[in-house]
């Protein structure tokens, strides 16, 4: 166990040394160099230089990667040319912020698609399933944000049951989670549903049934366990999923997550802040696989370690 | 071959894509989805006839005025049609739609038959490149690819397909490794053939149901980020009719104005469900293997 769990995290190496290069490149090789921004337009070619030089841009384009990297492996996520703070600092602010509505929109996503998926699976072809796979449909069909503004303008703007806007108490949450939960629900109940009946399918629950035990204990005892390997596995896939969905819906619910920092500094050119941002974010993402990849060793005794 | 035995193949051929037609459309939701694909194309390309009013025409004294007559679907801040900026916004969900899903499609299949065909060092290279790339959460790249381009609708383009072709790659590389034993590739190998007529003229055919599966399927989910980008302002810009962008100046006037954002998200769901729809039963028929 502990073996495979190491050799999945020196897999990941490779992951974030791509991850580093490819965002520190295309930030860097972007045309329009943040000096500008700082200087403004009227300066000297003296001050020019000089800010040039102090930010460290006369190096080469190698030295600066390494210098970059280093100072990651300190924490150090540089200084925000805007705002003159570390970008470490802003993040951390934000991230809880992110957090909250990514946990949340997770555990409503799983309650619901886990239940739905089995019952459809169970009652195939029934009106019961194929309402759930409609539902479903529809669900998958829609863009996050999208939901988020008519959940915005129907309980926030018309009915006034939740906040417009901000965060800090749960009634800021809900609007968010459910947007964030339910579209994710659709994608999960559809996968929850297609490994159940799968499972379904295999000889041992065809022994199970014909040993003559209760349709319910062949459900719960022997299909439900296997069928819900898989789901482990999609977890971590959700994970990536819902937090690339948070950027868009905190701009629907003006929330200050990590997702609406990187967007406005995307505007301002302020380009530590969104190296910085987008690396954490993907660093989530990429713990949350590898997490679903040991669950996944540990639920299913026949990975190979 | 003589011409006759030529015919009779294309006979034959030409026999199997009506039965295959035939089948597919026999499904309920084929013929739905596929339905839904042809209308909103027909809407694309004849745009100008169906709008009543050009994307950009700004009528300042008639702006945010709700749907009713004149404006079936209202106007937006600057008093233009919604329904005509949504009818052009069409031609630009499948322009983007289209584009960026034919250029992954293209990379993946080059680099997935690379390193499946000639497997060894260059396999191994390309995999690793490929499981990389496959890690990476496809919205997010975009996101700073475009953020270092800088926005604009083809900027959107090249970015989305930069970082959402390894999926091909995997699948056609692992079509390649099975197809690469098979006999009839083997007796073309023996026969002399040059590993590009294999490659394109062998393989290549036989690996593409599955290919052309994940295409349908892919997309939806490119009409999605494109709207997301676009919404995040990292697309079409204005005045640009992209439904993303649409949405994005509507959300400001959410509260009085709700029709700006409400109807483009529709038109969302609509063309991306009647993509969903045809890919699955596309790949029911081609492929029940694949029946997740």
């Amino acid at each position: 166990m502990l073996k495979y769990t190491v050799k999945k995290l020196i897999m990941m190496i490779p992951v974030l040394f791509g991850l580093t290069v490819i965002i520190f490149m295309i930030l860097h090789l972007a045309p329009g160099s943040p000096v500008d921004l700082i200087v403004g337009p009227n300066a000297t070619p003296e001050v020019y230089e000089n800010v040039t030089k102090s930010l460290g841009l006369d190096r080469p384009l190698i030295t600066q990667y390494f210098v970059f990297v280093r100072n990651l492996l300190k924490g150090d996520l540089g200084t925000s040319i805007l705002q003159q703070r570390p970008v470490a600092e802003m993040i951390l602010q934000r991230l809880p912020v992110t957090l909250e509505v990514g946990v949340w929109a997770l555990i409503t996503s799983f309650a619901l698609a886990i239940p739905i998926g089995i019952v459809a699976a169970v009652h195939r072809n029934s009106k019961l399933d194929y309402a759930a796979m409609s539902f479903a449909l529809v669900g998958i069909s829609m863009p996050t944000f999208w939901f988020g503004l008519i959940l915005l303008y129907l309980f926030a703007f018309r009915l006034g049951w939740f906040p417009v806007s901000g965060y800090g108490t749960w009634q800021h949450l809900v609007l968010p989670v459910i947007a964030a939960g339910l579209t994710d629900a659709a994608v999960t109940a559809r996968m929850v549903r297609s490994s159940m009946l799968e499972v379904v399918g295999q000889d041992y629950i065809r022994t199970a049934r014909s040993k003559g035990l209760k349709e319910n204990t062949v459900i719960s005892k022997h299909a439900l366990k296997n069928a819900l390997i898989p789901v482990i596995t999609l977890l971590g896939m959700r994970i990536g999923w819902i937090i690339g969905g948070s950027v868009t819906l905190e701009i629907v619910f003006n929330r200050p997550g990590i997702g609406r920092l990187m967007v406005d500094a995307i505007f301002a050119r302020d380009y530590p802040v969104v190296q910085g941002a987008m690396l954490v974010l993907t660093a989530f993402i990429l713990l949350g696989n590898l997490l679903a990849d040991i669950l996944y060793a540990v639920a299913d005794p026949r990975i190979k370690y | 071959m003589t011409d006759l035995a030529l015919d009779r193949d294309k006979m034959k051929r030409k026999g199997r894509f009506a039965r295959f037609l035939k089948q597919l459309f026999a499904n309920k939701m084929a013929r739905f989805g596929g339905t839904v694909i042809f209308l909103l194309f027909l809407l694309a390309v004849f745009a100008p006839v169906i709008a009543p009013y050009e994307y950009d025409a700004m009528n300042l004294p008639e702006m945010l005025k709700a749907p009713g007559f004149g404006n079936i679907l209202g106007t937006d801040e600057f008093g233009r049609d919604v329904f005509s900026r949504i009818v052009y916004g069409t031609r630009i969900s499948f322009t983007v739609g289209f584009l960026a899903v034919g250029i992954s499609l293209l990379i993946g299949t080059i680099l997935g038959a690379l390193a499946g065909y000639y497997g060894g060092a260059l396999d191994y290279v390309i995999s690793g490149i490929t499981d990389i790339a496959w890690s990476f959460p496809v919205t997010l790249l975009a996101i700073v690819f475009v953020a270092a381009l800088g926005p604009s609708l083809i900027n959107m383009i090249i970015a989305m397909a930069i970082v959402s072709w390894s999926g091909f790659a995997r699948l056609v590389r692992g079509q390649f490794l099975s197809l690469r034993e098979k006999e009839f590739v083997q007796a073309a190998r023996v026969l002399g053939m040059r590993d590009r007529r294999i490659i394109f003229r062998h393989m290549l055919p036989n690996a593409l149901a599955p290919v052309i599966v994940l295409t349908t399927l892919e997309v939806p989910k490119a009409i999605i980020v494109e709207a997301s980008l676009s919404f995040l302002g990292l697309g079409a810009q204005p005045p640009t009719p992209s439904w993303g962008a649409i949405m994005n100046s509507g959300k400001s006037y959410l509260m009085e104005a709700p029709w700006i954002s409400i109807f483009p998200g529709l038109m969302i769901v609509v063309i991306v469900m009647g993509f969903n729809l045809f890919g699955d039963a596309l790949r029911d028929t081609l492929d029940p293997r694949l029946k997740d």
